[in-house]
């Protein structure tokens, strides 16, 4: 018996070697792309310093007002010098990319559980659910979601970090639910989900156990993509003052210094480092991203 | 009492047209076919292809809707069941597709897809799962240690053999080979077609073949029907069907058979010559004035046919 | 033909009401009414004044009743009282709408100029340096946010080298009808333009250099190329005949990206036009004009993409079947 277990293990080695998991394609890929490497390395490098900042920094001397350290230009105690309250710009921009990062991952996540599974229900069924899902979806595309967004963000009574992170979240899956619609609706018509249907599978279990995970490659592709945009539009909603709740700095916080003309030119390094930040995360997760959808098709594969 | 008995069966699709999209006619794939099954027996649905064979089997298992008739599953009618009715009758009806590329999941491995209804209506330990798996794979002829493969590494032929064994993971009573072998080379197709035939008896097997093609048919069925444009045109034992053709159309469809005889390959263009001769003056025989062909009568005490 | 125009018009009918009838929903949520409109600085009504000024703007009345009085000022142009500025709506909106078309008319016009040329050089000339710069310029295109590359163009061009000016619609010293006029115009909407359009490009970059070539390697193509055509005749008479059509029909969709645009551009550049208006309006929380704005954009947008599906069933036939 002991014998039959140590071979099963190797077996399933054996097998997993044979068949490269999309994990090790996308990583193949990356390795092979120079640019697609380095923005990992560096964006990596972000993430850490940014979730590790609180171990090093003071957050509470961050929040403190200190009229006699207003306005400071960039010195070796104050790296990126320091704002209107005489706050650190270094220490908050760590922050702010922490809270932009973790909002951007948490409506990346929700929104695309809902696109899938909205997506995943119209596709799967087909016919008249596919019909009035699809015309509510046409629907909710033309509406200017900004402008809802923002409307929202105001009237919502007890407005947190969690309802905007659910307001957004409601405007963010539009296109993910379409394009997993398209996909599965000619998912359906191949013979495996008959034979589950046949053999007795429930249809949640058929939509998320066999469909999904022909699905996945086009889901991560679509997930990385539009990580970067979720990040874009929270710092932008906070940049015009809908983000974040007060208290909560965000990288768009940061950048909001801006709309007023004596900072944006002579007060640079409040605003600027965020800006610049925030351009250079994009392009990094957009590179890792171009990298995961080479590797999610065969045929666009460099490696 | 036979296992299975399709009474006027009928599967309709809407034609939708007009501004509001009102439903102006229906496609009549399946227009009122009665057929029973045996127990043990194999029973061949044969015609050209779009002659709503394969809607009648997938209408059987519940993957078309039903418009009208009654599925008579030892005596229980199953078109009229809601689902939760239906699902206990899952593990007696079965099916195998004609694509083995395209009916298994390719991410999933063989132990996973061979367990999935196992997963459904048993309760095993894994040990006891990965057993039975073991025993199927064995059964269809596979090396046991290919249970944590993916279907991309097997052949056509090994892939349908995945596929029979999945059907058989319940021990169902009746299966519906919808075309097994025509995604297959030819070289495998015997090899398949033979396998069946040997579970066919080991584990009481009741098959419903669909196929066009005619020779399959001839080796594999005790029983056979003709389907013409969704409907029966002769029905009978296969030596009735193949040596006493009655329907115009079953003699045009039995003369198409390609001859492999050189020496008589003139007088078989002679036959098909006449057969067109008879086609074309006794056309309202088979056929009325819709050219829909006519119920099925009897002739003898198995075979039927479509006549006036 | 005919049938698919009438369709897709008439689709358009229930949407226009549905989003009447959330945005009517919103602004029955939102703070705020004619009463307090009207009772601004007089924080000693009585209720009974109160009352009465309810009855007298019908706010007793069932919801449906209050809709559809809304609905009916709203398709005349009427969209009742601001209550900060205390004038009607559709005054504020006056000299702003003009702003913002223009904006966002030069915003397309400049996005096709630079992307329509770019998507064809980097099409037929696959794999040159010329391609690469383009797919890379593109690549930047896609990932910048726009709010942070038109604050970055701001400081560049406007603060550190001080060519352009860094906001408004125009110098009020100048006067209007005179070239010193449009030229301080044309001064004011350069950077807003640029920073949109710049990053607008992408879209049909991408997808003219993709068109162009997945129809390279058509067969229409290969026999036109036997016949003897040419090789820029090939792209002019054949090629391009087919790729650029579509762009056409894809100005509709942009009016949804234009849109949100001009909210992050007009309040960078502090450019006076609705965009700027509706941050102004929902930070005083002035939401008869929030209501207005967002039911006119939201109409503009139902109406450019019936507009974008209707020319695009005209370009491409195969569209019409669904």
């Amino acid at each position: 018996m002991t014998h039959q277990i140590i071979d099963e293990k190797k077996l399933i080695a054996q097998e997993k070697l044979n068949n490269p998991s999309l994990m090790r394609t996308i990583w193949r890929e990356i390795k092979n792309d120079k640019m697609a490497l380095g923005s990992l390395i560096l964006f990596t490098i972000i993430v850490l310093t940014a979730y590790l900042s609180p171990l090093f920094i003071d957050q509470t001397a961050l929040t403190r007002v200190n009229f006699l350290n207003v306005w400071k230009p960039p010195s070796l105690d104050n790296w990126l010098g320091t704002d209107d309250g005489g706050r650190d710009v270094f220490g908050q921009l760590m922050i702010g990319t922490r809270n932009s990062l973790t909002i951007g991952v948490c409506v990346t996540v929700l929104s695309g559980l809902f696109g899938l599974t909205y997506g995943l229900i119209s596709g799967y069924y087909g016919g008249t659910v596919d019909n009035v899902l699809m015309r509510i979806l046409e629907f909710l595309m033309v509406l200017p979601s900004l402008m809802f967004i923002i409307v929202f963000v105001v009237i919502v009574p007890n407005y947190n970090v969690v309802t905007f992170i659910l307001i957004m979240s409601a405007f963010a899956w539009f296109g993910k639910a379409r394009l997993i619609r398209s996909k599965a609706i000619s998912e359906r018509e191949r013979d495996y989900i008959n034979a589950s249907k046949t053999l007795g599978t429930p249809g949640w279990k058929i939509m998320f156990f066999e469909m999904f995970p022909n699905l996945s490659s086009l889901v991560i592709v679509n997930m990385t993509l539009t990580l970067a945009n979720n990040i874009g539009l929270e710092t932008g909603l906070s940049f015009l003052g809908f983000g974040l709740p007060a208290g909560t700095p965000s990288l768009g916080t940061l950048i909001s210094f801006a709309t007023n003309p004596d900072i944006v030119k002579n007060k640079w390094w409040a605003w600027l480092p965020a800006a610049l930040l925030i351009l250079v995360m994009m392009l990094c997760i957009n590179y890792i991203g171009q990298a995961v959808k080479r590797a999610s098709d065969a045929r666009q594969r460099l490696a | 009492m036979s296992l299975l008995k399709v009474n006027d069966l009928k599967v309709h699709y809407p034609i939708r047209g007009g501004f509001f999209r009102r439903v102006v006619d229906h496609v009549r794939a399946v227009d009122g076919i009665s057929f029973e099954l045996q127990p043990g027996e194999t029973y061949g649905l044969v015609g050209e292809s779009g002659c709503g064979k394969t809607t009648s089997g997938r209408a059987i298992i519940g993957l078309n809707k039903v418009t009208s008739g009654e599925l008579l599953f030892e005596g229980k009618d199953l078109s009229s069941m809601g689902r939760v009715e239906r699902r206990k009758y899952t593990r007696d009806i079965q099916m195998i597709f004609q694509d083995p590329y395209s009916s298994l999941n390719v991410r999933k491995n063989v132990l996973n897809i061979i367990a999935e209804p196992l997963r459904n209506f048993e309760r095993l330990s894994p040990k006891e799962e990965l057993l039975r798996v073991q025993e199927l794979v064995a059964r269809v002829g596979l090396s046991p240690e290919s249970i944590y493969k993916y279907p991309h590494q097997f052949s056509g032929g090994q892939r349908q053999r995945i596929g029979i064994a999945r059907a058989l993971t319940l021990n169902p009573k009746l299966i519906i080979a919808d075309e097994p072998v025509s995604a297959l080379d030819v070289s495998v197709q015997a090899q398949v077609l033979n396998f069946m035939q040997e579970i066919q008896d080991e584990f009481n097997l009741t098959y419903l073949f669909i196929s066009h093609d005619l020779g399959i048919i001839q080796h594999m069925c005790d029983r056979i029907g003709i389907m013409y444009r969704g409907r029966f045109v002769e029905e009978g034992t296969a030596d009735e069907i193949y040596s006493n053709p009655q329907h115009v159309y079953t003699k045009r469809l039995i003369a198409a058979i390609p001859e492999m005889n050189p020496e008589k390959r003139f007088e078989k263009m002679h036959l098909r010559q006449a057969i067109n001769q008879e086609y074309q003056t006794d056309y309202n025989n088979y056929f009325d004035k819709d050219g829909r062909m006519f119920d099925l009568k009897k002739i003898s005490d198995t075979h039927s046919v479509a006549m006036q | 033909m005919f049938k698919f125009i009438l369709r897709r018009s008439l689709i358009m009918i229930p949407q226009l009401i549905l989003l009447s009838l959330i945005i009517f929903m919103l602004a029955k949520a939102m703070p705020g009414d004619a009463v307090t409109g009207a009772f601004q600085g007089n924080p000693d009504a009585t209720p009974e004044q109160i009352e009465k000024i309810r009855e007298k703007f019908g706010l007793n009345d069932p919801w449906y009743v209050q809709y559809g009085r809304w609905i009916g000022k709203a398709v005349q142009g009427d969209f009742g009282m601001s209550y900060m500025h205390q004038q009607p709506v559709t005054n504020l909106l006056g000299g702003r709408v003009e702003n913002t078309v223009l904006l966002s008319l030069f915003t397309l016009v400049v996005t096709y100029l630079i992307a329509i040329p770019l998507g064809i050089v980097a099409g037929r000339w696959t794999d040159t340096w010329a391609d690469k710069m383009i797919v890379t310029y593109n690549y930047f295109a896609f990932a910048t946010p726009l709010f942070v590359f038109a604050l970055l163009m701001l400081y560049v061009f406007a603060f550190v080298l001080g060519w352009f000016p860094s906001g408004g619609s125009v110098d009020i010293r100048t006067e209007v009808g005179t070239w010193d006029y449009v030229v301080d115009k044309a001064k004011h909407l350069f950077l807003p333009v640029m920073s949109s359009a710049l990053l607008a490009t992408y879209g049909t970059v991408q997808y003219l250099r993709n068109d162009i070539i997945d129809q390279k390697i058509n067969d229409y193509v290969k026999t036109a190329r036997a016949k003897g055509v040419p090789e820029g005749k090939v792209y002019t008479r054949h090629i391009l005949r087919n790729s650029l059509l579509p762009i056409a029909a894809f100005l509709g969709y942009e009016i949804t990206g234009l849109i949100s645009g001009s909210v992050f551009i007009e309040w960078i550049y502090s450019y006076p036009g609705l965009g700027q208006l509706f941050i102004q309006s929902i930070n005083l929380r002035d939401f008869t004009v929030v209501t207005a704005l967002v039911m006119i954009s939201g109409a503009a947008v139902i109406i450019g993409t019936m507009l974008s599906d209707i020319i695009l069933s005209i370009v491409d036939p195969r569209i019409r079947i669904e």
